[in-house]
């Protein structure tokens, strides 16, 4: 016998108080832990997409909004580089890599961005995970499309199935059907868990010669457009992904400011670092991300007022329990230390059970997440959150055990051990 | 040191309702003796004030030698667990509790080796004739309680056992067996017993009978203060 047997005994004895005061502190806590998994996974959905990526040229109206369109596909961008200022851009500088993109398009309510091969071959959605396919191969011939994994999920559509694609989006006043020219799936890409896994992807050229075509019956001209019937003005892109030389291992180069600043002198593009952008997206949604929290620690709050509210009732029917352990010679010290460690023991179990209630749901809602809304809920705890938030439960139904414990230290000893009592 | 309790001088009242003055009272090792008197005579009072729960105005009071007066409470409480062995008339056993636990929650107070505990509490309820001695308390009868509650008060092999009113609740029969009991587990431990009881029937059980009316100085009520029943 011991103190802890006996406030184990004491616990058990108040087994259905003890297992809802417990449950109520495990809810709290994993709620906290799941807001701060999804307010992780929110933000890492930002970041996710933009992947290797280190500067992004468009020519919208921002910095902001050629990220939101240019990586989360927010609208199509409005106005166009010309395919010279991409050679421009593309020459000026040893890039790693280099990108065109072209957006405008649609197919059933899904952007199609048109890019160059190496969006496939060098650009990664996210960083350390290239494109994968689940089926069929990347687009190399004129009309192939690959689908993003949400359109394909959506849309039910199979590789060597054909569709139409959309002039403009599907809102647009001028959006019409390019029934001209069908699109052969020739492949279906892994989720990414970005914005780009709602997207169709082709080659550049098919999407020039869609916009050949329709300059060309504009001009009355009759015939299919071909490769051969582009010119200069029909070779327009929206966008140029760049990434520059980095050392082996590393993400960043002190050349990306400095090609930054060089870009951003040329007045006819926007150059946008998308990190940083994401930052401010960040800052902007911050106040909305700190209400989540704030929920979180007053729903941990009530669960520690459950347990005071829960022991402090319990006194009243303890009074004897404690003056007899008195009168055994038991030190008030020693039964205030057994109170406290009682809604310590409380908070213990609602913490480890709310750890294990938050790994369970996002266990469970993880993959939901990723295959319905993209969003890439990592399953594991956040190790430093998990013990900030299990030791703040434990404190916090510490602290609720204090005013049980002085009630505890006050109960006088004889008053109580009379047979009336 | 013969003595397993001495009072001198003791002085302790409730205000102006009841006061109570000793001015020598000694119990010998392993001598047994009731206290008497009437309800609200103040026969708990002179209990709790050995057992140390309540704190004389002034005096001294030892216990197996040791002043429990002018003490720290938390020396006070060590004494009472180390030398005294209680009993009450509702034996405040904690029904959740197994018998075996309830007398081990004493050896727990005295300090003793955590390891003993059960083999202790399990030979001493068999040798009072209690075998299922994991069963909650709850579950035994008002006898078996009883025995549970005297092991609970000797198995710290106690200088001295107080026993406050331990047979008011029973019948003549019942209360005949539960002060066999005591009186034999007392004298089996070695224990000295104070005994306090209002049945004048329990006088012929003593070889010595303290009136406890005689140390109440002034009681203008003796029925509005349980403590002093």
């Amino acid at each position: 016998m011991n103190d802890i047997s006996i406030v184990v005994k004491s616990l058990r004895s108040r087994r259905l108080s003890t297992i809802i005061t417990a449950a109520s502190v495990a809810v709290a806590t994993a709620l906290l832990l799941t807001m701060l998994s999804l307010r992780t996974a929110s933000f890492e959905a930002f970041q996710r997409g933009t992947g290797t990526t280190h500067l992004l040229v468009s020519a919208d109206s921002s910095p902001l909004t050629a990220v939101l369109n240019g990586v989360f596909y927010a609208n199509a961008p409005s106005n166009p580089i010309s395919w010279s200022k991409f050679q421009e851009i593309k020459n000026g500088f040893p890039y790693e890599w280099v990108v065109p993109t072209q957006q405008g398009d649609s197919f059933r309510g899904f952007p199609v961005a048109a890019v160059g091969p190496e969006f496939f071959t060098r650009f990664e959605p996210v960083r350390g995970e290239p494109w994968k396919l689940v089926d069929g191969q990347f687009p190399s011939k004129l009309f192939e499309v690959c689908l993003g994994s949400t359109v394909a999920a959506d849309t039910g559509l199979r590789v060597g199935q054909k569709i139409v694609l959309t002039h403009g989006t599907g809102a647009s006043l001028h959006a019409h059907e390019h029934e001209e020219f069908p699109f052969v799936i020739v492949g279906i890409l892994q989720p990414s868990g970005s914005a780009h896994d709602r997207v169709v992807f082709t080659d550049l050229e098919s999407s020039w010669i869609l916009h050949a075509q329709e300059r060309r019956e504009r001009a009355g001209i009759e015939g299919v457009a071909t490769v051969a019937d582009l010119t200069d003005d029909d070779r327009k892109i929206t966008g140029i992904l760049l990434r520059l030389p980095t050392r082996p291992g590393r993400d960043a180069s002190a050349a990306i400011q400095q090609q930054f600043d060089a870009l951003r002198r040329d007045t006819a593009i926007v150059v946008a670092q998308p990190a940083q952008q994401i930052d401010r997206l960040r800052s902007i949604i911050g106040n909305i991300d700190e209400l989540f929290i704030a929920l979180g620690v007053a729903v941990l709050l009530s669960s520690g007022i459950s347990i005071l509210l829960s022991m402090h009732n319990s006194m009243a029917e303890r009074r004897k329990q404690i003056a007899l352990l008195r009168a055994l010679g038991v030190a008030r010290v020693r039964i205030t230390g057994m109170i406290l460690t009682e809604a310590t023991l409380i908070g213990f179990a609602g913490a480890i059970g709310g750890c294990a209630l938050s790994l369970i749901g996002n266990a469970v809602a993880s993959g939901a997440l990723k295959s319905r809304i993209g969003l890439v809920v990592d399953p594991t705890l956040d190790p430093r959150s998990t013990v900030i938030i299990v030791a703040g439960a434990i404190v916090l139904s510490a602290l609720a055990g204090v005013l049980p414990a002085i009630t505890a230290y006050r109960t006088p000893v004889a008053d109580n051990l009379r047979p009336e009592a | 040191m013969n003595h397993a309790v001495e009072l001198a001088n003791v002085h302790f009242d409730y205000g102006d309702e009841f006061s109570l003055s000793i001015q020598e009272l000694n119990l010998n090792k392993g001598e047994m003796a009731l206290i008497s008197g009437g309800s609200g005579s103040g026969k708990s009072t002179l209990l709790w004030l050995i057992a140390g729960l309540l704190r004389a105005r002034s005096g001294s009071i030892s216990v197996a030698g040791e002043r429990m007066d002018g003490v720290s409470e938390s020396a006070a409480d060590r004494i009472r667990a180390r030398h005294i062995g209680l009993v009450f008339q509702t034996h405040h056993l904690l029904p959740e509790f197994s018998a075996q636990d309830n007398v081990a929650l004493a050896l727990m107070a005295a300090g003793e080796p955590e390891k003993t505990h059960a083999s202790r509490s399990r030979e001493l309820l068999n040798k009072l004739g209690i075998e299922r001695v994991h069963v909650p308390v709850a579950n035994l009868s008002v006898g078996q309680q009883q025995r549970v509650a005297v092991a609970r008060a000797i198995v710290c092999k106690p200088t001295i056992v107080l026993a406050d009113e331990p047979t008011a609740s029973l019948d003549e029969v019942n209360a005949s067996q539960a002060m066999d009991l005591i009186q034999q587990a007392c004298r089996e431990a070695g224990a000295a017993l104070l005994c306090a009881s209002h049945d004048r029937a329990m006088q012929s059980r003593f070889e010595r009978v303290i009136q406890v009316d005689s140390f109440v100085s002034s009681a203008r009520s003796h029925t509005q203060t349980g403590a002093r029943a």
